[in-house]
């Protein structure tokens, strides 16, 4: 064999064994049963204990809970609550519970599961992510006057309360099952940790279609635990999966091609991908750049430089919406239509920077005390799309002089630099944002947060603007009226935009690949919409 | 015969590279975002990539690049290996085999942990230039253990030839040995050295920009542009992304075959 081929030879037998490894976890669909690709393992089945993306999705599959948000309206609906109420004060949320509902046991359910099912999740020692949102979970009091009927009480009102029960599934009393044993549509049948994990229909679910049939459709779903998008892909093409969230827009423009018809392009989600200086006093900077990084002057025609819409239309092919806000226009109720932000002008952006104290001299910028603007962009390595507009924004800075290099890290390198080191002049990133209420993005906002990206955990606010910011924040998080809450938020979207301490890009839009086979699917730019409906879904089976 | 010819091919695909990049009317760098992914014309030979960059001017900067970094890596591993093996085989037996252990020691190390730490170490403004040296002088710096080893075994085994005794005995000091008697015996063995380690080097890059720890954007490099192969949807749109890989392929050949050559007259 040729000497230069040899160091191939391991290559090869790794790639074999991938190879056997794949076809050995390939497992038969059972009649009835969807499948799709998870790409992680899911750390917990215990509903009450969930904090990753994996889990929530298996509490949503399986998980019965009172209220659902509709994300179609965008608005909470009654479940397992045949009806609810919340006081004027909003101290008191009653539910009245639908009559006849029992668990997948066969077991009734009732005020007295829903009791348990509550108090678990806001005991302390559950340590359950969903009960940081009652503020004062602790002083929280549940009662059940007769066995349909819940009463909770609260020692404050808390914004938008009805959405956090779509969080907590119901659970028979002192019988904790981990997904076992569900009031929702599906249960747990079969998990083998880094392969596959089985759901079974619920025979005893509450739901029914207009003909009376129970719901779900399915038999069941079968989750493969797969982080490689090319075989993902690969199995979607070969009809072996019925759907691919979250598809790149490679894919998606690959997948045109071969399947058309099956690939949806929903616009643009509620994600954001953004770039920021990083403000921080602490950070083991010159003095002269930290000075450039506060100079809203500096930031703004930052901002001003970068063609948005080339990065839509390279980076994510197409795939993306240029992005000016902080809230993505798919977020209707939220997003502020009246928003004013810096156009886009190289011309414009060099004469903000001269009046800011920069000049040019040749092709590279100066600061006033002749320091060259340089600096350099972090972004995680292994996403393309971010790098690609790195890369991109490199020349669209280069036009106003600045020289920028691009540093690709691995992820835990990039927040170790992020959020302990401090150690980095600027970044590029994106935000997830699973929820439409603002209120979910607090710990972003907030100066004295450790998740204030830009400059975290201030003790006071170090600007103006973000002590605005903090109180416009907080109002929108107490105030009972929706009006109030709307216009605290759209003056934060304001400030932000007038200040860009985040410099958003593009908002990418959502992206999924369904199986032609399937019926009832229900469309919605919200990250779990396609498995809210998942109880209406039916797969037509091929033909003999 | 076969070694001429390579050695054309090699000239003129250095020579087409550097001729690529004076008379292109685009540089590496240049993104024309009205073409991205565009089909070999005219004015782009072999297309664009995703960001609208001509493909033939990057692939010859990476091939400018790659080729010339490896050629300096592998003279400044052969020279370190050179100097190393002479040190020990002319050291007392303590000190050689503290210098052997030494050399052992580096070998044990994980080089890409080393190429890590040393890309960490660089300033995060450090250029595209600053990051594709210093690759290639991690990569150097990396490489000599096992050839110093070789060299020092050579050189022990010639200490007791005729005519180094002889040469010792007219009266010539380690130094002048060394240069007179020993180097030239020695590059039977230095230079196949020296050609098996540039395309090892060649491939080491690639290897590293694939893991994107290699030369930064926007310069273009062999690891960089196999990157767009690990994508089937960008190899569905273009055919052109083949071109590095293929002439990556071309390159190892052309020196393999070299090194094949001047072992045979060994």
């Amino acid at each position: 064999m040729h000497k230069l081929l040899r160091p191939l030879i391991p290559c090869a037998i790794v790639l074999a064994l991938a190879t056997i490894g794949a076809v050995s976890q390939t497992v038969q669909r059972r009649p009835g049963e969807l499948v799709w690709a998870i790409h992680y393992d899911p750390k917990t089945f215990d509903p009450a204990k969930v904090d990753d993306q994996a889990s929530e999705l298996v509490r949503y599959l399986t998980g019965g809970v009172l209220l659902r948000l509709n994300h179609a309206t965008q608005q909470p609906e009654p479940q397992l609550a045949e009806s609810y109420r919340i006081s004027p004060q909003g101290t008191l949320v009653e539910f009245k519970l639908r009559a006849g509902l029992r668990f997948s046991d066969g077991s009734a359910l009732t005020s007295s599961d829903v009791a348990w099912s509550l108090r678990r999740v806001l005991a302390p020692a559950t340590q359950s992510v969903v009960a940081d949102e009652f503020i004062s979970a602790g002083k929280i009091t549940v009662d059940t006057p007769d066995p349909l009927t819940v009463r909770m009480h609260l020692p404050q009102r808390v914004v938008a309360v009805a959405k956090v029960f779509d969080e907590i599934a119901i659970e028979p009393a002192n019988r904790p099952s981990e997904g076992r044993i569900t009031s929702g549509p599906f249960t747990v049948s079969e998990y083998k940790r880094g392969q596959y994990l089985r759901l079974v229909r619920n025979p005893n679910y509450w739901r029914r279609d207009g003909a009376g049939a129970h719901l779900p459709y399915v038999a069941g779903l079968r989750l493969d635990i797969l982080n490689n998008r090319e075989q993902e892909i690969a199995q979607f093409q070969r009809g072996e999966y019925d759907l691919v969230d979250g598809l790149s827009p490679e894919y998606f423009a690959l997948l045109a091609e071969k399947t058309p018809g099956a690939i949806h392009d929903l616009g643009a989600s509620l994600n954001t991908e953004q770039m920021w200086f990083n403000q921080s006093p602490s950070a083991p900077l010159p003095e002269y750049e930290k000075a450039w990084f506060r100079n809203r002057g500096f930031r703004v025609a930052v901002a001003q430089a970068i063609h948005r819409a080339d990065l839509a239309r390279i980076a994510y092919d197409g795939h993306a919406t240029p992005a000016f806000g902080l809230v993505s226009p798919a977020n209707k109720m939220w997003h502020n239509d009246a928003l004013k932000y810096p156009h886009e002008s190289a011309s414009d952006a060099a004469r903000l920077l001269a009046a800011s104290g920069f000049h040019p001299s040749g092709n590279k910028l100066f600061d006033s005390a002749g320091h060259a603007v340089k600096f350099s962009i972090l972004t995680n390595a292994g996403n393309s799309a971010r790098q690609k507009m790195a890369t991109m924004i490199q020349q669209d800075l280069a036009a106003i002089g600045m020289q920028v290099t691009i540093v690709p890290l691995d992820f835990p390198a990039l927040i170790e630099r992020l959020m302990h080191a401090q150690d980095y002049e600027a970044c590029l990133l994106g935000t997830s944002n699973a929820e439409i209420d603002p209120s979910s993005m607090m710990n972003m906002w907030l100066s004295s947060s450790p998740n204030h990206q830009w400059n975290p955990s201030e003790k006071i606010p170090a600007t103006d603007w973000e002590a605005e910011i903090d109180r416009q924040m907080l109002l929108q998080a107490s105030s009972p009226r929706e009006s109030d809450r709307k216009a605290a938020m759209d003056r934060v979207q304001q400030i932000v935009a007038d200040q860009q301490p985040f410099i958003y890009l593009v908002y990418p839009n959502t992206l999924r690949a369904i199986s032609p086979r399937l019926r009832g699917v229900h469309e919605s730019v919200l990250s779990a919409a396609l498995v809210s409906y998942i109880d209406s879904v039916r797969r037509e089976e091929m033909k003999q | 015969m076969k070694v001429r010819i390579s050695f054309v091919l090699l000239l003129l695909l250095l020579a087409s590279a550097a001729l690529t990049l004076r008379f292109m009317p685009f540089d590496y760098a240049s993104q024309d975002r009205t073409a991205t992914m565009a089909a070999a014309s005219a004015e782009h030979p072999a297309g664009t990539d995703a960001l609208g960059r001509d493909r033939v001017v990057r692939v010859s900067a990476a091939l400018l690049i790659g080729i010339g970094g490896a050629v300096g890596a592998a003279g400044i591993t052969t020279m370190i290996a050179a100097a190393f093996g002479l040190l020990a085989a002319f050291s007392p037996a303590p000190a050689a085999a503290l210098l052997l252990f030494v050399s052992d020691a580096f070998l044990s190390v994980p080089w890409l942990f080393l190429l890590m730490i040393a890309r960490s170490l660089l300033p995060l403004t450090a250029s595209p230039l600053a990051t594709a040296v210093t690759t290639f002088l991690v990569l150097a710096f990396l490489g000599w253990p096992a050839f110093g080893r070789a060299v020092y075994g050579g050189t022990r085994s010639m200490l007791s030839a005729e005519w180094m005794i002889q040469g010792r005995a007219t009266g010539l000091r380690d130094g002048q040995l060394i240069r007179l008697h020993l180097l030239p015996h020695l590059s039977s063995f230095l230079v196949p050295q020296f050609l098996i380690c540039v395309p090892a080097f060649i491939v080491a890059e690639a290897n590293l920009g694939a893991l994107g720890l290699g030369v930064g954007e926007p310069m273009p490099s062999w690891g960089g542009m196999l990157l767009e192969l690990e994508n089937s949807a960008m190899i569905a749109r273009s055919h052109w992304v083949y071109l590095p890989i293929a002439l990556l392929v071309v390159v190892l050949l052309i020196l393999e075959s070299f090194t094949t050559e001047v072992k045979s007259h060994a």
